[in-house]
């Protein structure tokens, strides 16, 4: 089961390999991802599952909040940030 | 960055300077008045421009002695160390150091050389693509690419590197943009990160929490320190009267003297403190991160209690182990507002005290040799309030945890999350440097020294006062004790006893050095290290058989200890 992670990317050094090594290095699969956008921000979905049970969504969400050149969208003001697929 | 634009901002003063030069103002701007560094290809025009500045710049024998000297001199001094390597080597040599500040949340400005722009990318002579190396390792990172973003990039850095939960950052700086000159730099971004109002609702319950426990304890972590947070906790600690246990480097955030301290807690933590995580109803970490060294097996880890987490790193509540309740918060500000009512713990403050005294470490171990820990812990007694123990891994290292005073956790100097051999030399000069009137001792181990032992030459060059006290057991210690009890006595690549002469290496570098073999030699020598007027070393030679105990065995919950 899937997770969809929402971002969007500074056009830093690096930005894109920052946020999928966390992402794997945190113990995730990416399952697929699009990234759309021009110009200084681009935007990014990232299908993510967790290798196992002990990984938990929510942490993952917070260790992507604290990157720099990253923010993670949050549709709807309270709404949970990641969606499910 | 998000706030970051390409907006370029002129200088009042808009004389063209060069990018190296920029750097060099940009860092005496924010306070760095010393450096740790070594030279080479790609950041020649930063030492051509270190020339003309205030700054005072360690040329250290090898970069990974600059990144883990620029980890001590800010675990010291509470301000970001810098650390200055060239392209390729000298940059792959800052990662160990730079993972070391990482895993112990030390802010660390990292720079180095790096080819020019127009050879990036082509495996040029000294290229490495360090930005890519150290990602995982890094708070952040900027390769710069404008020369008019070099002090926006400086100041941006330090920010983040102090900011929040500490770390490391690096700065990648390309030849052409160093020795480039412009007349334009843009005004550095701040992304600030730290939520500014505490959770009152979740204080006042965690407040209901402590004051309905039974059986509180105070786990105490490296954080504390951190948020400059020490008297606080200690107030908090004094008008509660819960005892408390520390983690690796949580030690010395409440004296280590203390009545109601009972020590470090895990692997290798004294029985008190395992027996009374494993009894408490509610266990308040502060500052802390549920490590594996500190939990043994999670699962059975305070089976009973349960937890109010604090810290400043929102990503480090419920990561390991589920909180109760969850404070994202300053320490600083956190603590003061504590001030739980009606406790009813005098039964379990008894207790945890009567188990402190039961399971206290007696040090009349029979024999003539030297006992490393009594050594130790007269050490630490006879060097007083200005001790400050930059410590290596190992044997030794546990050694210093569990038998050493602290007063203050900035005077335990020791590569807690990375465990890495070789910061002891390195730490101790820079700890010395940055404190030239405390007692600054290196405790380190045979194995450990020879990782940077070069580092004697800085010591002379500078003539810097570090006294060595090192260890030798002709063995890699800690390896060769786990081989003893859970590799079947094979002890595989452990055995040291053919090191060199290390009294004849130290004074070959231009040290005083000393041997000791005997128990009734360690008053001596102990006097004899402290009151050397330069760099000193002194051979303590210790029997190989010493284990550190007591030791939780991999896999275990932290109550089934091991014992001698």
């Amino acid at each position: 089961m899937s997770k969809t992670i929402h971002l969007e990317l500074d056009r830093a050094e690096g930005s894109l390999q920052r946020i999928i090594g966390l992402i794997e290095r945190r113990g995730f699969h990416i399952d697929g991802m699009t990234m759309d956008g021009e110009g200084a921000h681009r935007t990014l979905a990232v299908h993510v599952r967790p290798y196992d049970s002990s990984r938990q969504i929510d942490v993952l969400s917070r260790q992507i909040d604290k990157l720099y050149g990253v923010r993670r969208n949050v549709p709807d003001e309270g709404a949970v940030s990641c969606v499910m697929q | 960055m998000s706030s970051i634009g390409p907006a370029h901002i002129p200088k009042a003063d808009d004389s063209p300077r060069s990018g190296a030069r920029l750097l060099i103002d940009a860092l005496e701007r924010m306070g760095a008045d010393t450096v740790f560094g070594y030279p080479g290809g790609a950041i020649m025009p930063v030492y051509d421009a270190l020339t003309g500045s205030s700054m005072r710049h360690i040329l250290v024998r090898h970069e990974q002695s600059a990144a883990f000297a620029a980890d001590a001199w800010a675990r010291v001094t509470g301000k970001p160390g810098v650390c200055i390597a060239t392209s390729g080597p000298g940059a792959t040599n800052l990662i160990t150091g730079i993972a070391n500040a990482a895993m112990d949340s030390v802010p660390m400005v990292a720079i180095t050389g790096q080819v020019a722009t127009s050879y990036m990318g082509t495996d040029a002579f000294q290229e490495v693509d360090i930005i890519g190396m150290t990602l995982p390792i890094v708070k952040h990172s900027w390769l710069v690419r404008d020369i008019g973003d070099v002090s926006a990039v400086v100041e941006e850095a330090f920010h983040v590197a102090a900011s929040g939960r500490p770390g490391p950052v690096l700065i990648d700086l390309p030849k052409d943009i160093a020795a480039g000159t412009t007349t334009h730099t843009r005004a550095p971004s701040f992304d600030n990160r730290i939520s500014g109002e505490d959770d009152t609702n979740a204080l006042e319950h965690a407040e209901m929490m402590i004051a309905k426990a039974k059986k509180p304890l105070l786990y105490v972590g490296g954080g504390v320190s951190i948020a400059n947070a020490v008297p606080e906790l200690r107030a908090f600690a004094r008008r509660t009267g819960i005892p408390s246990v520390a983690t690796l480097k949580g030690l010395g955030a409440i004296p280590t003297d203390d009545p109601a301290f009972l020590g470090m807690l895990g692997m290798h933590g004294t029985k008190a403190a395992n027996h009374a995580v494993q009894e408490c109803d509610l266990l308040i970490c502060v500052g802390a991160r549920f490590d594996d060294r500190a939990t043994g097996k999670l699962s059975t880890f305070a089976p009973h209690a349960r937890v109010i987490h604090f810290d400043i790193d929102p990503a480090e509540i419920g990561k390991l182990r589920a909180a109760d309740v969850s404070i994202t918060a300053d320490l600083k500000r956190a603590l003061p507002a504590l001030h739980p009512v009606g406790m009813n713990t005098a039964g379990w403050i008894s207790h945890t005290r009567k188990m402190k005294d039961e399971f206290a470490f007696t040090y009349d171990a029979p024999g003539e040799g030297i006992y490393a820990p009594k050594l130790l812990k007269d050490l630490s007694e006879v060097a007083g309030d200005s001790f400050i123990a930059a410590c290596d891994v190992g044997q030794h290292q546990m050694w210093v945890a569990q038998h050493c005073r602290f007063m203050h956790p900035s005077a335990h100097l020791t590569s807690g999350g990375l465990g890495a051999m070789g910061y002891g030399l390195p730490a101790g000069m820079a700890a010395k440097l940055a404190k030239p009137n405390a007692n600054v001792v290196a405790i380190t181990g045979d194995g450990s020294i020879m990782m940077n032992i070069q580092e004697l030459a800085t010591l002379k060059r500078y003539g810097i006062a570090l006294k060595i006290l090192l260890l030798d057991n002709s063995s890699l210690g800690l390896v060769r004790q786990w081989q003893e009890l859970f590799y079947d006595r094979n002890y595989s690549e452990t055995n040291l006893s053919d090191n060199p002469d290390f009294v004849q290496v130290a004074q070959a570098f231009g040290l005083e050095a000393f041997r000791i073999t005997r128990r009734d030699e360690t008053e001596g020598a102990i006097q004899r290290l402290l009151a050397a007027e330069g760099p000193c070393l002194a051979h303590v030679v210790i029997d190989p058989r010493e284990n550190v105990w007591p030791l939780v065995p991999p896999g275990k919950s932290n109550h089934e200890m091991m014992e001698e």
